[in-house]
């Protein structure tokens, strides 16, 4: 029992416990990744009317810009590569798209994209990018990605073609406008890429539009993924200022951690309130424990009173009855 | 599977503010689930000056499962088992929380320590004694963290039995083996 022997066996436990983390970490991400998936499409179904299924866009937007959400599925999809998540993502971003694009913005950038300009590299998000400047804060917090890039790429293009269709076509102006319902500094820290998009970037390596943010995209990345909040049910049932608010509250409130794992939370986790307590914790934990005795570990009361916490009124209520709502879905389904 | 990333960073954390806390927590062998902790018993209590070890065997569904803890070192309290160490802690049982840590739990202990609660006694013989005869209890409670619980005194009894005329090996042993009490240990060596 000499001390190199004894320290010999902590490291081995070391070792042992990391291995065990990375399979965990990989295990743990590829469970969100199916939970996010069901989400969506149970997000999908509940929309209803609106959305049949991932392929609706067709069916889903109005005539105005059917073409055009369509067009710019396609072309998103072409240019991204086929990653599933950028794709998932985008389809996302196409049911919000539809019902809050003004008809001025994205009309007049795509009859500008289809007038001659030949920044065919960036033509699909440009588009996309259109639509989130009159859409909401939230969806902007979706697909911050590849907007502001893509809209300096086409205000460079705009201003060697045609300047008459936007007023200014300052990539800075567009950012102003864009903030308008949140304070700045939520916007700089949100514009981060999200993590799937990473890659991104490469398809546009000739637009030195990126390079303002290239220094600090990396960085960036936890922020975004931190102060995500599930954006489309609560745009649809709060105003943009209040969702804004409820971002900034959610900011200051949300440990970094797991309380039970101690395993970082992802943005998934950080928008998930799954007591009235305020005790957070991750999916995986939460899942876990529901498999248990269901109780909070912060309060020691049953979870199961998300029932009640459908549909108030109050705003923080509200997004935590979403939360609820949506992990309930994830819990319950993917059992296989 | 005890969370073991969990368990090394609680150790990390608890060990980083033993000076203010006085709470130590260390593995015993190299698996992280057999682990020992040491709390100082609370001021203004007959249990203080002493140091109370505490033996932490954490069940495979750590930290969903409540850590199973248990006094090595002799304790006489009326929630303590005072022949198996043995604690009577509803946080150690069902209202165990996974927000809960190793260092929570073991305040709790020592919490407890300052307050006992006779109306729900883990050791009848004891709660009986506190509630009807206070002075001894605490007499007794006293002499007990005199005896088993005060680490520092180990040196001073292996030079008495020692100076008795036993050797120091055998002595140190027979300590260990009778939880620190020099009067037992004295009994052994006899017998033995």
């Amino acid at each position: 029992m000499d001390l190199s022997e004894v320290a010999g066996s902590g490291s081995n436990v070391k070792d042992f416990s990391k291995k065990k983390r990375g399979n965990r970490y990989a295990k743990l991400k590829q469970s969100k990744l199916d939970a996010r998936r069901e989400q969506w499409l149970a997000q999908v179904k509940s929309k209803g009317s609106k959305v049949e299924s991932e392929n609706a866009c067709e069916v889903s937007v109005d005539g105005r810009n059917k073409k055009g959400g369509l067009d710019v599925k396609n072309v998103e999809v072409k240019q991204r590569g086929a990653e599933t998540n950028v794709l998932i993502h985008h389809h996302n971003v196409d049911w919000d798209l539809s019902p809050s694009n003004s008809p001025g913005s994205l009309g007049s950038l795509f009859a500008n994209n289809s007038s001659g300009t030949n920044f065919s590299g960036c033509s699909g998000s440009s588009i996309s990018s259109g639509g989130f400047c009159s859409g909401s804060i939230s969806e902007e917090d979706e697909d911050n990605d590849g907007c502001l890039d893509d809209w300096e790429a086409v205000a460079d293009a705009l201003g060697v073609g045609d300047k008459s269709i936007e007023p200014s076509p300052e990539p800075p102006t567009c950012l102003q406008e864009r903030s308008r319902d949140v304070p700045s500094e939520e916007i700089s820290l949100g514009k981060g890429p999200r993590p799937e998009n990473v890659k991104v970037p490469v398809n546009h390596g000739g637009c030195r539009a990126w390079k303002p943010d290239d220094a600090f995209r990396p960085q960036s990345l936890p922020n975004l993924s931190k102060q995500r909040s599930f954006p489309v049910k609560s745009d649809m049932h709060y105003d943009h200022r209040g969702c804004g608010s409820w971002v900034r509250s959610n900011l200051t409130s949300v440990p970094s951690s797991c309380p039970i794992c101690y395993e970082d939370l992802d943005m998934t986790d950080t928008s998930f309130l799954p007591c009235f307590c305020g005790f957070r914790l991750c999916l995986f934990c939460h899942k876990r424990i529901l498999e248990g005795d269901g109780r909070c570990p912060g309060c020691r009361k049953p979870y199961e009173t998300y029932g009640l916490v459908e549909g108030k009124p109050n705003l923080n209520g509200g997004i935590s009855s979403i939360g609820l709502a949506r992990s309930f879905s994830m819990i319950t389904k993917p059992r296989k | 599977m005890v969370d073991f990333a969990r368990v090394q960073k609680e150790l990390h954390e608890c060990n980083k503010d033993v000076q203010v806390s006085g709470i130590k927590v260390s593995p015993v062998g190299g698996d992280l689930s057999h682990l020992t902790g040491s709390i100082p018993g609370p001021t203004g209590t007959p249990y203080e000056g002493g140091i109370f070890q505490i033996d932490i065997k954490l069940a495979d569904g750590y930290p969903f499962d409540p850590p199973k803890m248990r006094f090595t070192t002799k304790v006489w309290h009326p929630n303590i088992s005072s022949q198996s160490g043995a604690i009577c802690l509803d946080i150690l049982k069902d209202q165990w929380s996974p927000a809960l840590t190793l260092k929570t739990a073991l305040l709790s202990i020592q919490a407890l320590l300052s307050s006992p609660e006779p109306g729900d006694p883990q050791d009848a013989v004891v709660a009986q004694q506190y509630l009807k005869d206070h002075q001894t209890f605490l007499g007794t409670a006293r002499y007990w963290t005199e005896a088993f619980a005060k680490t520092c005194g180990v040196e001073e009894k292996v030079k008495k039995l020692v100076e008795m005329g036993f050797p120091e090996s055998l002595v140190r042993s027979t300590l260990e083996a009778v939880g620190g009490d020099e009067n037992l240990a004295l009994e052994k060596l006899c017998s033995g």
